[in-house]
């Protein structure tokens, strides 16, 4: 019995390291790290991709974009992604040229806890802005009413709920008050993680949403995708047009589109408060960066060969997961760009 | 008293239990064929597994193990058997603090050591890493299960004029093997769900790796991305593979509680 069981484990171990060799050299792996916003369609490009190209596995871990900047400047990963670009200063501490090769762009939508308020509310950038700064109080606030006539609000406080980690969500929300409100970008600015003037924190869009839901009277900000999936109330935001725009997947590609023309060589560019007249007003790109010059020659070709790929026919796989896809005209420069990748 | 004790007995055991009954309702529902054989699938394709986790984590376990348990228990046994000066001082020292260091720190250590001159994530950090976090708690308990092996039976050893090498590893280090398996099982009990040190050095792999200088796929890393995520699909995977992690640590535990209780009787308190 005992001879037996020794065996088996034995033999067990033995299998798995030799199905570790028998595999060994057979495929190309190229690890890549960063963001944890893009992982569901990362993984799902990854997956597919292996139809695509048999010879080739794309290993994305989703350590957060600050991990994925650090990462690629190590040199310990292929390639890394992030939800906010590169700032210069990081920019020089690499040892060659990195590009951002924007992938989809997504949304932050403001989501909130009133049972007895069944219609969409609407807000105003300088509501927004207030509320998150803890001068708005009150739910029944003239400036709220102001926006939303014929919504009987309550007078309930309004309880603030924010990220309590660094989070590109987070940078994206604080990016687009920093834009529309003066006092916002005077006294807390925009960044990963700030220094919040009201309200309660949370660990990762689940962490607002959970403080959003259990506290009535609550608002919060979280993706898209995270509230749609989990059936939260999404707010109308007013744009630059002064249209009210609900978030959504369209609206984000129409975000996308009104910086279209002013999209920058590097294309570290925000994407809040966009021209155009249905453009939803929160959202930001998230970005895979690459050495210009590719250090491995394979390598090099297969991360080149894939991101053609993702651009262009990977962004059929956006929508479903509630990304919003690259309009035709940022995909022509993105594909430039993509070219003057050396390898 | 006796009722109060009793009490406090039960208070202790409830949040172990409701632990272990949530992440079992939670995760046997979750668990079916695919989840074993099949890998990570993206958010929307039915059938995706954890198998390559599942196998990530096993391999993890044994490599960090087949360098950690000869330190730790040769360490134990320096510890016991010839530490009673500064050096051993140092040494008893030293592991306690290592104990005491958070796993992450260990986690960054072997990442500076191993993945940054690499320039590769790879397994076989992830199993420095662990190594690292069993050595302590091998080394202390194996010197105190040494310590318990009554003096009489030494000298009896050694009176019949057995060398001091083969008294300690026949006689001393036999009679203790029990208590030092169950170190060495504590020890691995502890490594299996740490999820920190493997964030940057295994890294976790979707696909199976091919050789121990790649990032490997293991259990914590993948429930900790999961359980995180929007989808009701991955959070019910990751449910899945806490339960299986659970399991997995069950039976490492009363595999080799059965080998080693085939061939020596645990001792009875005395």
């Amino acid at each position: 019995m005992k001879k037996l069981l020794l065996v088996s484990i034995v033999a067990t171990m033995a299998a798995v390291f030799m199905s570790n060799a028998a595999l060994a050299g057979r495929l190309l792996l190229i690890n890549g790290a960063g963001a944890t916003f893009p992982y569901p369609l990362y993984s799902k490009w990854f997956y597919e991709y292996t139809k695509v190209d048999e010879g080739v596995n794309f290993n994305y871990q989703s350590i957060g974009s600050g991990g994925g900047i650090r990462q690629i400047l190590a040199q310990t990963v292929d390639f890394g992604a992030t939800d906010g670009p590169m700032t210069d200063e990081q920019l020089k501490q690499a040892p060659g040229e990195i590009f951002h090769i924007p992938m989809t762009a997504g949304a932050v939508v403001v989501t909130y806890n009133l049972p007895q308020v069944s219609e969409r509310l609407r807000f105003s950038p300088d509501v927004v802005a207030d509320i998150f700064l803890g001068k708005i109080k009150k739910w029944n606030d003239p400036r709220i009413a102001k926006d939303n006539s014929g919504v009987n609000l309550p007078g309930e406080n309004i309880i603030v709920a924010h990220r309590s980690d660094g989070s590109g969500t987070t940078n994206i929300f604080t990016d687009y008050l920093s834009s529309v409100s003066v006092d916002w970008k005077s006294r807390v600015g925009k960044g990963t993680s700030v220094n919040w003037p009201a309200g309660l924190g949370g660990k990762g869009n689940e962490g607002v949403a959970g403080l959003v839901k259990q506290s009535q009277g609550a608002i919060g900000y979280v993706e898209l995708a995270y509230a749609v999936k989990n059936g939260l109330p999404a707010a109308d935001i007013r744009n630059k047009t002064g249209n009210f725009i609900t978030p959504s997947i369209e609206t984000t590609t129409a975000a996308v589109n009104g910086k279209a023309d002013s999209m920058p060589s590097d294309f570290r560019v925000s994407l809040v408060n966009p021209d155009g007249a249905d453009a939803y007003p929160i959202a930001g790109l998230t970005w895979i960066l690459v050495y210009k010059d590719q250090p491995d020659k394979v390598k090099g070709r297969k991360i080149v060969e894939f991101l053609r790929w993702a651009i262009t026919d990977g962004q059929k796989y956006s929508t479903d997961l509630l990304y919003a896809p690259l309009p035709e005209s940022v995909v022509k420069k993105v594909e430039e760009k993509i070219d003057k990748i050396n390898y | 008293m006796c009722t109060a004790a009793f009490l406090c007995a039960f208070l202790t055991l409830v949040p172990l239990i409701s632990i272990f009954g949530y992440v079992f309702a939670k995760g046997v529902v979750s668990l079916n064929l695919d989840f074993f054989i099949n890998l990570p699938r993206p958010v929307g394709e039915v059938g995706g597994g954890m198998s390559n986790a599942i196998a990530g984590t096993l391999i993890l376990i044994g490599l960090s193990c087949l360098w950690a348990i000869p330190l730790g228990i040769i360490g134990g046994i320096f510890l016991s058997e010839f530490g009673d000066n500064k050096l051993g001082t140092t040494v008893r020292f030293t592991a306690d603090v290592l104990n005491g260091i958070p796993s992450i720190v260990i986690g960054i250590f072997a990442y500076t050591v191993f993945v940054l001159p690499m320039k590769s994530f790879s397994a076989i950090s992830g199993a420095f890493a662990l190594g690292v976090i069993m050595i302590p708690t091998i080394m202390r308990t194996t010197e105190e299960m040494l310590r318990m092996v009554p003096r009489t039976l030494r000298e009896a050893a050694l009176a019949l004029g057995i060398s001091q090498f083969r008294m300690t590893v026949s006689i001393v280090l036999k009679t203790a093997l029990p208590g030092i398996l169950t170190g060495i099982l504590l020890a691995i009990a502890r490594i299996a769900g740490e999820t920190a040190p493997l964030l940057f050095t295994a890294f976790g792999n979707r696909f199976w790796h091919q050789n121990f200088t790649q990032p490997i796929a293991a259990l914590p890393l993948q429930i900790f991305v999961y359980a995180i995520s929007p989808f009701d699909d991955w959070r019910r995977q990751a449910w899945a593979g806490a339960f299986v992690l659970i399991v997995i640590i069950f039976l490492i535990s009363f595999i080799s509680r059965f080998v080693i209780g085939l061939r020596y009787k645990f001792p009875t308190s005395k």
